[in-house]
């Protein structure tokens, strides 16, 4: 059925939560297939003691953090 | 002193401190539905967070992580992905949950699906996926309690009375002290197991190898083959890892006694709060379990069971103290996430089935001591499930995940108003059709294509549902204005 008179709340309102939705969801994408199975996929080089693929996705998840404490900050 | 007394005594020691909590939370208990089931909507956001934590992270944090590590490699550190869903999850969803559950007094997930959906065979079919899948979850975490102490105990204590006397400690203190009981041991829990899973690892991480840097050179030196993906068997594939990432997040977050939790807070800023926070938890406890997993892999390679790596460490290079200290951590992650289930499906049986078809409008007491008989049901039949199979726990966890995604398009059909509605008949094919398909790709012809089963279900649930929705009749106008307009004015504080 449809429900014409209501927007819907799948698509974000505001301009905030259109750069939470977007930023979230283009990092996650750093976090999956194909690039965690190609790019990513190597143990050198190492960062900061690290080994590369274990490295990067430390820093995408610290990233996908900062992205909902940013959306909370701003109220989204 | 022998390490065993120590780690066994430490285990008895916490589970004391359990008990002793859940007296203290019956002295607070009013004889209350809302009170015993749902913590009188008043938790606030410290007590949440550690519950919600505490809850996600089980045995299987604990023990098949650091399994999973040893035998598949870093590619488990998708882990580290889903836990960071969750949190979107939560800071999308739950709000919304909460805010239904205050205006309309919904306790269990059905109540809400029911109501929207105007179907009672909706009710029935969500209580009984929401009991019939995180039961599997019971068995998963008292199979992790019994490894637990029966290692501990350096054997004395068997896998079946250990899995036997965890049990009954966490029905008891349920049965005491309600939902409130749950929430406080899961503090307790929550703060124990993250400092246990932490001191263990770093611990083991010295003593082996001069700390976590020199580990992972360790690994990279003599088992190159773990840090790369797919993994020395092959496992993570794309796919799996997709799959993995869907039903260890959303799977979770649909089952009863997370669902459950959102209906709790005090208020939807605080589930807002605990959406952008938890992930910081959730995710850096996988960092402990790789060096764990990966450094056993080195320092003790041909386990026959992966899933025993973290104690065997322990007891081979840790102190008695530090050894016993972290396996009661390791009890308090797997008792906090089964007396979490205990409570939801204490809760769905008695408001979705005892309250709704066998004795309606019975005292308020009345309810409050049949959900105590109900867990003392369920302690059995977890006893039972438990001591009869031995199954390998993630793959357990992910099968339970996968069955209580089936509940997502529903959820989502009645959280996020949209152009198109969906219907009773909708939902309910949707979910025939998506356990169908989950034991398709599950069982007969596990994970296609290497996708796993969760995606393939879903998405023949969502399909069918959609389309069954298109040429059957939507619930009344009249609900759809209420639910969805309650929804619209929560959000964005405006009528449609």
């Amino acid at each position: 059925m449809d429900a014409p008179g209501r927007r819907s709340h799948l698509i974000p309102r505001t301009r905030d939560g259109r750069i939470a939705t977007t930023a979230f969801l283009a990092v996650l994408l750093l976090a999956m297939p194909p690039l965690t199975h190609t790019l990513w996929n190597r143990i050198d080089p190492w960062i900061g003691g690290l080994p590369f693929l274990y490295a990067v996705l430390l820093a995408v998840y610290v990233a996908l953090t900062a992205v909902l404490l940013w959306a909370l900050k701003r109220g989204v | 002193m022998e390490t065993w007394v120590i780690a066994t005594g430490l285990i008895f020691l916490y589970l004391l401190l359990t008990i002793v909590v859940g007296v203290v939370a019956n002295r607070r208990l009013t004889v209350d539905m809302e009170d015993f089931l749902l913590y009188g909507r008043k938790a606030g956001f410290i007590v949440l967070y550690l519950t919600v934590v505490a809850t996600f992270h089980s045995a299987f944090a604990f023990l098949g992580s650091g399994g999973f590590f040893y035998t598949h490699g870093v590619g488990f550190w998708a882990a580290g992905t889903w836990t960071l869903v969750v949190g979107a999850i939560t800071y999308v969803l739950g709000p919304r949950i909460w805010a239904l559950g205050k205006a309309f007094g919904y306790i269990t997930p059905a109540d809400m699906l029911a109501d929207f959906y105007e179907s009672e065979a909706v009710r029935v079919v969500v209580a009984v996926v929401s009991v019939l899948f995180t039961i599997l979850y019971i068995q998963v975490q008292a199979q992790g309690l019994g490894y637990i102490i029966n290692v501990a105990s350096g054997g004395r204590i068997s896998f079946e009375l250990g899995t036997f006397i965890l049990l009954a400690v966490a029905a008891a203190y349920l049965m005491a002290g309600g939902l409130r009981a749950v929430y406080w041991t899961d503090v307790v829990q929550g703060i124990w197991m993250y400092l246990a899973v932490w001191v263990g690892a770093l611990v083991l991480s010295y003593e082996l190898f001069g700390g976590p840097l020199a580990l992972w050179r360790s690994v990279a030196a003599e088992r190159p083959d773990l840090l790369s993906l797919p993994g020395p068997h092959g496992f993570f594939t794309p796919g799996m890892w997709i799959g993995m990432t869907v039903a260890l997040s959303f799977g979770i977050i649909f089952q009863p006694h997370m669902m459950i939790r959102y209906y709790t807070a005090i208020d939807g800023r605080t589930l807002k709060v605990l959406g952008a926070t938890t992930p910081i938890y959730l995710m850096t406890l996988y960092i402990p379990a790789a060096l764990v997993g990966l450094g056993g892999a080195v320092a003790m390679p041909g386990l026959d069971v992966p899933d025993r790596i973290f104690p065997e460490l322990l007891f081979a290079h840790a102190s008695p103290w530090v050894t016993g200290a972290i396996l009661a951590g390791a009890t308090a992650a797997a008792m906090s996430t089964l007396d979490s289930i205990l409570h939801a499906n204490m809760t769905v049986l008695t408001r979705d089935v005892y309250q709704r078809y066998v004795a309606k409008d019975r005292s308020q007491a009345h309810y409050v001591a049949v959900g105590r008989a109900i867990v003392v049901g369920l302690l059995v039949v977890g006893y039972l499930l438990s001591v009869r199979t031995y199954e390998f726990l993630v793959v357990l966890v992910t099968l339970s995940g996968a069955g209580a995604l089936q509940l997502m398009p529903a959820i989502v059909g009645v959280c996020f108003p949209g152009r198109r509605v969906l219907t009773r008949a909708g939902v309910l094919a949707g979910i025939g059709a998506g356990l169908a398909g989950l034991y398709v790709t599950l069982v007969l012809v596990p994970h296609p294509m290497g996708v796993h089963g969760a995606v393939w279900s879903l998405l023949v649930n969502a399909a069918v549902a959609l389309n069954v929705s298109t040429m059957s009749t939507p619930p009344s106008p009249q609900t759809i204005e209420r639910v969805h307009g309650e929804v619209e004015r929560y959000v964005y504080g405006t009528e449609a």
